[in-house]
């Protein structure tokens, strides 16, 4: 369960978010909207805690994630709205870093599974770099099921996707939700989604 | 045991970048051979003349080859937002510039290492003093890596103006050049000179990752 108290955060003085309010259940669902430069992407940030607030706490089940930093780390999985992926590396070098990294359980055939999943079996071996867009947010959206973490925080996970990836995202949430996960996205598309809460952030 | 697997994973990386990269290392070495070229041509035939100023050269130019490859120090990372995700994964940004400056020291600045015996012909300098350049240059590389982290981390912060990182490399090398050159011509003191030069590289390792750490850290929030 995660705990947003009372956050604020100011660039240049300029107010970009003033005590902001969000409380997110086990098996909950959350979508943040609101228009472009609103300060959705910095919420996000600051929620991360990449960006240091001006004020306010978060909680991360019970504790407050600046003093269990790592822990709070252990159990999320941040995609962002770049690409992280090296350009001059190949998909499977990627994925084996990501792997690596979060020392996923995943073996060699359920990565050739997941890729087939979203067509990009046949980019296996090929630098990133090559791929279109919408191959490259698929491949930062495969950490989610490659991390295997609790806590999903999204970037606008649909631009670039085609209806068939959009479709198979959804489902993914559903299927997170469903096992006690917690997400916490931006977008301005609307996912078919029962009991999704939307936050207005303007 | 799986910190342990995190650091292989990322020297996995690095390595597969530097030799997807490795044209970047060429043309540093070829600049740096071709620099010293034009010293020996534009400084005529005399022997004794080279003998004498050569290991200076050498160094200078070693120096200004190393700040070429400083741009790709972290900007890629950076710009990706990779600097990011490996900091989630659990290894702290202190830790981070140090992996980092160590790949740099073994990928980038070890190859210079094999051109040196090489360069030393063409200023036809004795072999103790070819041994001499490089056990120095071995621990000076060390030092220039770290300078260059906390150039390059500092550039992030300025994407216009990249000459800057340039002279904070230059400012701060004055001590490393002022000792490694001056190895030559204290032929009785060279062990003392030799742990002179390992307690500066120790004291940059130190400075190194905090100060690169906290300009990352900016950097980020920054962005």
């Amino acid at each position: 369960m995660l705990l947003i108290n009372d956050l604020s955060f100011y660039r240049n003085n300029n107010v970009i978010f003033d005590n902001v309010n969000i409380s997110l259940a086990n098996g909950q669902i959350t979508q943040i909207k609101g228009k472009n430069g609103s300060g959705k992407t910095t919420l996000l940030k600051v929620i991360l805690n990449i960006i240091e607030a001006r004020s306010g706490e978060i909680f991360w089940e019970g504790k407050n994630i600046k003093k269990n930093i790592f822990n709070f780390y252990n159990q999320t999985t941040f995609i962002s709205d770049q690409y992280t992926s090296s350009r001059k590396l190949t998909v499977y070098d990627n994925i084996n870093f990501w792997k690596g990294l979060s020392y996923s359980q995943l073996n060699d055939n359920d990565i050739l599974l997941l890729l087939g999943t979203f067509n990009l079996k046949k980019y296996q071996n090929t630098e990133t770099m090559y791929l279109s867009a919408g191959e490259i947010k698929k491949l930062e959206l495969l950490r989610l099921i490659l991390e295997q973490k609790k806590l999903w925080i999204l970037d606008e996970p649909y631009n670039h996707l085609d209806n068939l990836s959009i479709e198979i995202l959804n489902q993914t949430f559903i299927d997170h939700v469903n096992n006690e996960g917690i997400i916490l996205f931006t977008s301005h598309y609307n996912p078919p989604i029962n009991k999704i809460d939307v936050i207005d952030f303007n | 045991m799986f910190f342990i697997i995190k650091i292989f994973v990322f020297f996995r990386r690095e390595s597969k970048l530097f030799f997807t990269n490795i044209t970047d290392l060429f043309s540093n070495i070829v600049f740096f051979f071709l620099s010293i070229f034009i010293f020996v041509f534009a400084l005529g035939t005399d022997e004794q003349l080279l003998k004498t100023i050569g290991v200076g050269i050498i160094w200078s130019l070693l120096l200004l080859s190393s700040i070429l490859s400083l741009r790709k120090f972290y900007e890629e990372d950076f710009n990706n937002g990779i600097l990011v995700i490996i900091h989630m994964s659990g290894i702290s940004y202190e830790l981070l510039v140090f992996l980092k400056i160590i790949s740099h020291f073994l990928f980038v600045q070890l190859p210079f290492l094999i051109s040196l015996p090489i360069v030393s012909i063409f200023f036809n300098l004795p072999t103790n003093e070819v041994y001499n350049l490089i056990i120095t240059f071995f621990i000076g590389s060390l030092i220039l890596s770290c300078l260059g982290s906390i150039s390059a981390s500092m550039n992030l912060l300025n994407k216009t103006n990249f000459s800057l990182g340039g002279i904070v490399v230059l400012l701060f090398s004055i001590p490393l050049i002022i000792f490694s050159v001056g190895i030559n011509n204290a032929e009785s003191e060279l062990i003392y000179l030799i742990n002179l030069l390992i307690g500066i590289a120790l004291i940059f390792l130190g400075i190194a990752p905090w100060s690169s750490a906290a300009f990352i850290k900016l950097a980020i929030s920054n962005k």
